[in-house]
């Protein structure tokens, strides 16, 4: 690629004799001649470099102050204020414990959100998350309930003896002062206590006082006594009936005598207090005594 | 890092100096381009300012190349070509031939016309570095160095001018 720059070698006195003389001769010389001698008489218009300068500067000093831009304050501090309320709100609603209690003298009937169905025996109280709920279907107790339980995930009862885990049945729990009593009526339930985990079917009943697994007999109900006023106690001691008789009844009652350590076993009436206190006098030979609003039990 | 280090362009006084030796030959090359004195100030301008706002990553030996980079990159909004009208200076009085006869000094005349007329015809490139060669005095190099191009295109641009103008000169008598 040689293409032609001779003019340009011309023009900045770059040829050497040879070269410029032959291109002296050419007809065209003349021109050429005259275009370099007049045209290195030309000029440029005069520049006022100062005021371009200050202009320069001008724009240069402003470029320099930072621009800042002044965003709305309130914008980030409204959508803070959202944002916590927002997250507040959803904490709260997660971890809402919903809290069921059955006053003595009454009992609770509730459905959880999958439609399971508790019953609250009087002085109890049951407490669970409805957030999420078939997913985690935990409920705690304390005192006595009994379950329906609808079909579906794990459904927990944890007490403070122990857990009782089914997966769609009906059964019965009760957690008083250091005796767990869990009974299967329907479906299979699983309880697990510090020392054991074992398996109920139904019929079978299972009470672990201080520990201790009772080996009670089966049961032949198919629902529990207390939801039809008659309470079944099996191995259970004097203190723990009387104190079963003052929740069903709201009165306060004291034993004020000796009593054998005979373990009662037996139906209670729950709606007449005559009967029942007729149903364990005996046994313990025992008589009762209204003082105010106080039943006193002596011996006979 | 050096202890004491070159004084960047940042430096206002490195600036302002900077300017000075190359302010004008800047300008003029966008005049030749452009043919407009406000133009050619306009892009003059943004190239020093953005030389500026870059001087933090531009080392001095580095900034006249930026500068002419920014300028030929600069692209204008409106603009159509305008006529490029040189002047002679004051001391064009070299004669072209020892007489002073009036058809002389008319012919003389006329052919400064004629020439301006043809150098505004040429391409903006053959004019830019003709006339950089002409008016500033420029070398070869340092024109490649402005149009950012190399030597021989220089030299091409050159030799395109003459041939060109002396076209336009000789027909047009």
């Amino acid at each position: 690629m040689d293409e032609d720059v001779t003019l340009a070698k011309w023009l900045n006195d770059e040829m050497d004799a040879a070269e410029l003389s032959e291109f002296m001769s050419r007809p065209e010389y003349a021109t050429y001649s005259k275009i370099k001698t007049v045209s290195a008489q030309l000029k440029a218009p005069d520049v006022n470099l100062d005021a371009l300068y200050t202009a320069i500067n001008n724009r240069k000093n402003k470029a320099q102050e930072p621009k800042v831009r002044k965003l709305n304050p309130w914008l980030p501090r409204i959508a803070a204020v959202l944002v916590l309320a927002l997250g507040i709100s959803f904490y709260l609603f997660t971890t809402a414990v919903i809290t069921q209690t059955a006053l003595a003298g009454k009992r609770d009937v509730f459905t959880l959100p999958d439609d399971s169905q508790v019953t609250l025996n009087a002085g109890s109280q049951a407490e669970y998350k409805e957030w999420n709920w078939s997913d985690n279907r935990k409920l705690e107790l304390n005192g006595e309930a009994y379950f329906k339980v609808a079909k579906g995930k794990t459904f927990d009862v944890v007490t403070p003896l122990g857990t009782v885990t089914v997966v769609g049945t009906q059964f019965n729990v009760k957690v008083r002062n250091n005796r767990l009593d869990v009974t299967c009526f329907e479906g299979k339930v699983k309880v697990t206590t510090k020392n054991e985990t074992l398996f109920l079917t139904p019929g079978k009943t299972v009470a672990f006082k201080e520990g201790k697994n009772l080996n009670l007999p089966n049961v032949t109900a198919n629902r529990p006594g207390w939801l039809s006023y008659e309470t079944y106690f099996a191995n259970e001691s004097l203190q723990n009936v009387i104190a079963e008789i003052e929740r069903q009844y709201k009165v306060k009652i004291t034993i004020d005598a000796n009593v054998p350590d005979k373990l009662f076993t037996g139906t209670v009436p729950m709606n007449n207090m005559t009967t029942a206190l007729n149903a364990i006098q005996p046994i313990y030979h025992l008589q009762s005594k209204k003082a105010g609003d106080k039943i006193i039990l002596t011996s006979e | 890092m050096k202890n004491d280090p070159k004084p960047g362009i940042c430096e206002e006084l490195t600036f302002a100096a900077f300017f000075k030796s190359h302010a004008k030959l800047l300008r003029n090359y966008l005049f030749y381009k452009f043919g407009n004195e406000e133009q050619a100030n306009d892009v003059s301008q943004e190239a020093f300012i953005k030389l500026w706002e870059n001087c933090a990553s531009v080392p001095p030996e580095k900034a006249k190349s930026f500068l002419y980079t920014v300028a030929n990159n600069t692209t204008l909004n409106q603009i159509a070509h305008q006529k490029v009208v040189l002047e002679y200076s004051k001391n064009s009085t070299t004669p072209i031939t020892d007489k002073q006869s009036p058809e002389f000094l008319m012919e003389e005349e006329q052919f400064k016309l004629k020439l301006q007329k043809a150098i505004d015809k040429l391409t903006e490139g053959q004019r830019s570095a003709f006339l950089l060669h002409r008016i500033d005095g420029k070398k070869y190099v340092e024109i490649a160095e402005i149009l950012e191009i190399s030597v021989k295109a220089v030299e091409k641009r050159i030799h395109g001018a003459l041939l060109q103008l002396r076209k336009d000169i000789d027909t047009f008598r």
